[in-house]
């Protein structure tokens, strides 16, 4: 999860946790299927090997290597009867339907993220005995490509990728295969990880509102007034000055209490990679409109609405601060109602949070930056027998949830393991699924029938009415009431995407080599000055650190980023 | 010699598991300071085709901006800690050694020795709270004293010597345990014949008890040497924060970015490399010296 580094390791596992939670509550296709049978025998019609979903005869054996992480472990496999992690109801179908007999030539436990699984990738491919398939991130993708050691699936793909698997991955249009793409080959099978997911939000606790008589925010000045009045009036009553405005961190960004949703009202896109106005990328810290929003926060934390200590709290420290009921106001997306606002709901049954869609200075809508977060790539080592095997898996994984014969309920999200979709080497999915399970839900809401909901849709209607019930167990589905509710934040990203609010990266090939050699360097000067900053220190040095960045190899960067996105127009 | 060796059997097999364990653990791996030369890419093995790029990591790393900053908090950060994880333990179990009721003994060595236990990353958690300005223990404590605020943790003047206070904290108790064995083993007779001649608790302290800690004094002190560049990854890593990267940024933490982060492997053996060069130095020259001024050998 390259994107989320600034939140380094309580903030990734979270983010995580809320990924694998979030996509494990997700939307069905819209394809109306009532003829769905209720046996899941249905009888395969004849096809030769050749087809996307074509069967292997006799059966082919294909090697991968995988994470295993704690929710499989313990929210899967151990409450399964017979089931284990290399023979399973994923494992048997690929076999069944497709010939294809995957073995595994190690399995780390953890998450694909940890440590050990990371070292263990490295020193497999550094150890060159590569598994038929191999899931790598773009610097790895990039050294195998170089060192010839994987294949060429351009014509592959084309060939075996089934109508439903080149829409999902083109959902959220070419950077994916860009990514991917090495003079002109594709290299590897991206893993399409949905982007809009990681929109945000203003997260208001809407009691203090009502407390102080004011409106949701309409503009950024609303935010401040907001935040202001948060500290000054004594939101909740306790007579006491001892709240916080805005939560933000030491690490300033990230999918929790960040601020790029704040920066963005002032068109500041820390970070990442955009277009300036001649088509070139431009690197969006050191553009002048960071500058202002530095100097609105650094009024802000002058007038104490920012925590005097936060530099010297990361996202666990200043998530303890709202659960105790300290701050009431943070940029972040659409699951922080699960973590952390839950556990100050938890504390205090009568807190309540709302998202509301972030706001710019005119009042107009705001373009909201969207991370590259795609970050697991599928490639395939050079010379094996049927390097389209895997293609064949995202097929028939994408057929089996979301497809016309999909049977959700058994390979993607049974009520008593959620997550058995991980049990699937390959986990592609539709990239606006939660979304979509919004509307599916949304939509049955207004028409006051929730019957006919399926799939993903309708094990999160079950949340949503446990919550209404009032029962304990639906006390702590607080978190998933405020992102598939009526006023939940999935409906707002709706709302985004109607009005393509949508600000992409457009840089999203490998770290290029002076990136490799400064990124640190560079990053670690910019979370230096933009803290200093907001702690008082001189704006003039925004210039100094924009002058220092382009010196110490801001610059060249920018020339290979620009070279590597003329090579992938 | 053979008959000897027969003899001695037993005792060359018991260091017999050591000996494999260093061996694999420590030489063999040590193939892979090669790294430290190369421009290293994983996907191409570890002794493939590798770009040699001769001492650029090495030259990298020094023409970082930051490089000499990191130096110097490294080299402050842990010296002050090498002296005064010295010195208390020391002290410390001098003063116990002088009580005579056992059971506060005790007490007072199982609380000291608590710390040791608790890992950095609970300890981190902790320190901030109690160590916060606004609602701090150690904060309020000084508050009640007219001392003004301090800001421990993010304040750079102050940050170097919070990280050395809770490392000999955190450590002393170890440390005293260690000295209060080798007390332990001194010849009490010592200790009588000194009362017969008249001597007090000071004299003897001065006369029996601490030359006869003398050698566990130096083989700590001659070990201690070598982690002369290890200021300590886990405490500073969980501490730290851009505010204070100035004054807390050491070369653990600073190859921890540059070189895990962003997987220059190359870079991250190269320092690796260089701190052990650094560390094998100081220990063979103090090795050297407790040799000539104290007489004493490991070998």
């Amino acid at each position: 999860m390259k994107s989320m580094k600034s939140l380094w390791f309580k903030g990734t596992s979270i983010v995580l946790l809320a990924t694998v939670i979030l996509s494990a509550c997700s939307g069905n296709s819209d394809s109306n299927n009532a003829g769905k049978k209720a046996n899941s025998s249905n009888t395969p019609t004849l096809l030769t090997n050749d087809e996307p979903l074509g069967k292997y005869d006799p059966p082919i054996e294909l090697s991968f290597v995988r994470d295993l992480n704690d929710v499989v472990e313990n929210n899967v496999l151990s409450v399964l009867e017979g089931e284990t992690i290399e023979d399973n109801r994923w494992s048997r179908i690929y076999e069944e339907e497709l010939g294809i007999k995957i073995t595994y030539d190690w399995i780390v436990k953890g998450a694909s993220t940890s440590d050990q699984y990371v070292q263990k990738i490295n020193v497999t491919l550094a150890s060159g005995a590569l598994p038929d398939v191999i899931p790598v991130d773009a610097t790895q993708l990039k050294q195998l490509a170089d060192s010839d050691q994987i294949e060429d699936l351009t014509e592959i793909y084309e060939k075996y990728a089934s109508p439903l698997t080149k829409e999902v991955l083109s959902q959220e249009g070419t950077s994916p295969f860009d990514a991917v793409t090495f003079d002109g080959k594709l290299m590897a099978i991206p893993q399409l990880e949905s982007s809009i997911e990681r929109s945000m939000y203003i997260w208001i606790r809407t009691d203090w509102l009502e407390h102080l008589g004011l409106q949701p925010p309409k503009t950024i000045a609303d935010v401040l007034v907001i935040s202001k009045a948060f500290k000054e009036k004594d939101p909740d009553q306790n007579g006491q000055d001892d709240t916080y405005g805005l939560a933000i961190t030491k690490d300033l960004w990230g999918g929790a209490m960040g601020l790029e949703g704040f920066m963005a009202a002032y068109n500041a896109y820390p970070n990442m990679w955009i277009e300036n106005g001649d088509g070139e990328l431009v690197f969006g810290s050191v553009q002048p409109e960071v500058k202002k929003s530095l100097q609105i926060l650094q009024a802000m934390h002058a007038n104490g609405e920012i925590d005097q200590e936060f530099g010297i709290k990361d996202g666990g420290k200043v998530s303890e601060q709202i659960a105790a009921g300290k701050i009431g106001l943070e940029y972040g997306e659409q699951w922080n109602s699960i973590w952390p606002l839950q556990l100050n709901r938890n504390n205090d049954p009568n807190a309540q949070w709302q998202a509301f869609p972030i706001v710019s200075e005119s009042g107009e809508n705001p373009k909201v930056p969207l991370k590259f977060s795609t970050t697991r790539f599928f490639a395939v080592k050079k010379g094996i027998a049927h390097p389209e095997a895997v293609i064949k898996l995202f097929n028939l994984h994408l057929e089996k949830n979301w497809g016309e014969s999909a049977e959700f309920d058994k390979y993607y999200a049974p009520p008593e393991a959620e997550s058995v979709w991980q049990l699937s080497p390959v986990t592609p999915y539709p990239a606006m699924k939660n979304v979509d399970a919004f509307r599916a839900i949304d939509a049955a809401r207004k028409a006051g029938d929730t019957s006919g909901l399926k799939g993903e849709a309708k094990t999160i209607q079950e949340k949503l009415e446990s919550f209404k019930s009032g029962t304990s167990e639906g006390f702590a589905l607080w978190g998933w009431e405020r992102i598939y509710g009526e006023q939940g934040s999935m409906g707002i990203a709706d709302q985004y995407a109607n009005n393509n609010q949508f600000l992409m990266e457009k840089f999203v090939g490998a770290p290029t080599p002076t990136m490799v050699e400064r990124k640190s360097t560079l990053d670690k000067m910019q979370t230096e000055v933009f803290t200093k900053i907001i702690l008082g220190g001189s704006i003039d040095e925004f210039d100094q650190f924009v002058a220092d960045w382009k010196k110490l190899g801001g610059d060249q960067i920018t020339e290979e980023v620009n070279e590597w996105y003329a090579a992938a127009k | 010699m053979r008959a000897k060796l027969i003899k001695e059997l037993p005792l060359h097999l018991m260091i017999l598991p050591g000996l494999i364990f260093i061996i694999l653990f420590s030489y063999i791996p040590m193939s892979g300071i090669v790294i430290a030369f190369q421009k290293f890419i994983p996907a191409k093995g570890l002794f493939g085709d590798q770009k040699w790029v001769g001492w650029d990591n090495f030259e990298y790393v020094m023409s970082l901006p930051s490089f000499t900053q990191v130096m110097w908090n490294t080299l402050f950060i842990a010296s002050v800690k090498l002296i005064l994880g010295l010195i208390i333990p020391i002290i410390f179990a001098i003063l116990l050694n002088e009580l005579k009721n056992q059971v506060i003994k005790r007490s007072i060595q199982t609380a000291i020795y608590l710390p040791y236990f608790l890992s950095w990353v609970v300890l981190g958690g902790i320190l901030i709270d109690i160590l916060s300005p606004s609602g701090g223990i150690v904060n309020w404590f000084l508050d009640m004293l007219g001392i003004s605020k301090i800001f421990f943790l993010g304040d750079n003047n102050w940050f170097p010597f919070t990280l050395i206070g809770s490392d000999v904290w955190k450590n002393f108790g170890y440390g005293t345990i260690i000295y209060l064995a080798a007390i332990t083993g001194i010849d009490p007779g010592l200790y009588e014949a000194a009362t017969i001649d008249g001597a007090n608790r000071w004299h003897k302290v001065w006369h029996i008890t601490l030359p006869g800690m003398r050698m566990v004094i130096v083989l700590l002190s001659v070990l201690s040497l070598g982690q002369l560049l290890n200021a300590g990854f886990d405490q500073v890593f969980n501490l730290y924060s851009p505010i204070v990267y100035e004054s807390g940024d050491i070369l653990d933490t600073f190859v921890y970015r540059i070189g895990l982060l962003d997987a220059q492997y190359g870079v991250a053996t190269a320092v690796g490399f260089f701190k052990s060069i650094i560390s094998l130095t100081l220990i063979s020259i103090s090795y050297f010296l407790a040799y000539r001024f104290a007489k004493y050998r490991i070998f």
